[in-house]
């Protein structure tokens, strides 16, 4: 005859802190998969903006970035960037570029591309429509969240590419044309898939879409 | 057992590489050199000075090599760097390409000690702050000068330069080719400044250039009364200075 055993306090607590410990991991999980639980989504529609038309809304994988152009500061690269923003080019384009707490980079439209991604040439590609002449002249102070057009070793080579950077640039002043800044939504650019080894991201996040708000 | 230490030591390094995040360095990824620290970036005519916080090397073969300082010298150094290169605009600076400084000592080439070397590519100036202080502040000129000259190459001839010169003058093939390398000027100039300037043509101009800047008007004025091939070789400075910017004051 088998005799049932009862457990005791002991085991009891045991027991009660195994399964809360199990469920805490679960959920935790989960949690964590979502990179974007904790990101606030900004709704440009519910904001009140000084410059409306001047307002582009890029929309990545966590959620809305506000950003304000500075066509009086540079005027033919803000002319260009916006041009690319309202025919819809930089839509499903990758953030091939992301150093943490540092910068986002994208806008490579000939290898960028959601579907053909080319990781070799990623980062050098052209929009077509010609590179235009670096707007440097005017002071501008990069404080986090300024976005900037993106340029090769050489000054007068923009186009397409821009970059976002998360921390104060001081040194940027005169080296890239600034285009304008994030007024909201910077959380959103720090969920942005990097890699701690490498400034260049295999399977990068793409924009879902960049906007004009007007 | 002693392997097996060094294979656990090797495997410890290689994990620590592997976890290694990447920190990119601003002032790295704009000039190309390592360990440099932000000294005073907020200037009238926009250059942004750096110092080494640890010795660096440069070059294919790594054959430039520069130390850290104290900060008791980098500030002392800094203030005459700052008040000589303050003479040049922003404008002008843009002009020649030069926007970098930076602040290092015993500065040398495959070994060779020197004042300062310039990289309009890189818009840098890397200037020793140990360098003998008799020709300190010139010589902060002298590496202006090339700066200049290498970003125009074009307005600078040197076979027009050449015949300033005697006839049977000839420059050494190199600027260390030679042994004579003082700096001091010579009482009479006979055509050249220095010694140095025998050594080769943006030397020779190099140094042309840097006592224009750094004598008083004066001085130079006596200089091209006494000289005739050195005031042909200010004038030809000058006009050249004042092709790249014509609002430049010498």
């Amino acid at each position: 005859m088998i005799k049932k055993i009862k457990m005791t306090t002991a085991e009891k607590i045991i027991f009660f802190f195994l399964i809360l410990l199990a469920t805490i991991t679960l959920s935790t999980f989960f949690v964590i998969k979502n990179k974007c639980l904790f990101v606030k989504n900004h709704d440009p529609q519910n904001i009140n903006f000084k410059k409306p038309n001047n307002i582009a809304i890029l929309k990545a994988p966590c959620g809305n970035v506000i950003i304000e152009l500075y066509p009086d500061v540079s005027p033919n690269s803000v002319k260009r960037f916006r041009k690319l923003i309202i025919s819809g080019s930089y839509n499903d384009i990758a953030f091939h570029r992301v150093i943490e707490n540092k910068l986002v980079q994208a806008g490579d439209l000939e290898f960028g591309m959601k579907g053909s991604l080319n990781y070799g040439k990623i980062g050098t590609g052209k929009s077509g429509l010609g590179t235009i002449k670096s707007e440097i002249d005017n002071r501008f102070d990069y404080k986090k969240g300024s976005v900037g057009l993106a340029r090769t070793f050489k000054n007068g080579t923009e186009d397409s590419q821009f970059f976002i950077i998360l921390q104060d640039e001081p040194l940027f002043e005169g080296e890239y044309t600034p285009v304008g800044k994030v007024l909201y939504g910077l959380e959103v650019l720090n969920k942005i898939k990097y890699q701690r080894h490498s400034e260049y991201i295999l399977r990068p996040d793409f924009i879902v879409s960049f906007k004009m708000l007007r | 057992m002693i392997i097996n230490y060094m294979n656990l030591l090797g495997l410890i390094f290689l994990v620590f590489i592997w976890i290694t995040p990447v920190h990119a360095n601003s002032i790295y990824n704009l000039i190309k050199i390592p360990n440099l620290e932000v000294y005073e970036i907020n200037t009238e005519n926009r250059l942004k000075y750096f110092y080494a916080k640890s010795s660096f090397r440069l070059g294919v073969q790594k054959n430039i090599i520069c130390e850290n300082s104290n900060k008791k010298d980098l500030d002392d150094k800094f203030n005459l760097i700052y008040k000589n290169l303050n003479r040049y605009s922003y404008n002008f600076l843009k002009k020649v390409n030069l926007k970098y400084i930076v602040l290092c000592e015993n500065l040398s080439i495959s070994g060779i000690n020197t004042a300062g070397i310039p990289d309009n590519i890189m818009k840098t100036l890397i200037l020793d702050i140990k360098f003998d202080q008799k020709y300190f502040e010139r010589v902060i000129h002298h590496e202006v000068f090339h700066i200049i000259n290498d970003q125009h190459k074009d307005l600078f001839n040197e076979n027009e330069w050449k015949k300033f010169n005697d006839l049977k003058f000839k420059y050494a093939k190199c600027s260390t080719c030679t042994e004579n390398l003082g700096l001091d000027k010579y009482k009479k100039t006979k055509g050249f400044f220095t010694e140095y300037s025998k050594s080769t043509v943006s030397e020779d101009m190099a140094e042309v250039y840097s006592h224009i800047i750094y004598l008083d008007a004066e001085k130079i004025k006596q200089i091209r009364n006494l000289d005739e091939i050195l005031n042909k070789k200010i004038s030809y400075i000058e006009s050249k200075i004042k092709k790249i910017d014509n609002s430049f004051v010498f």
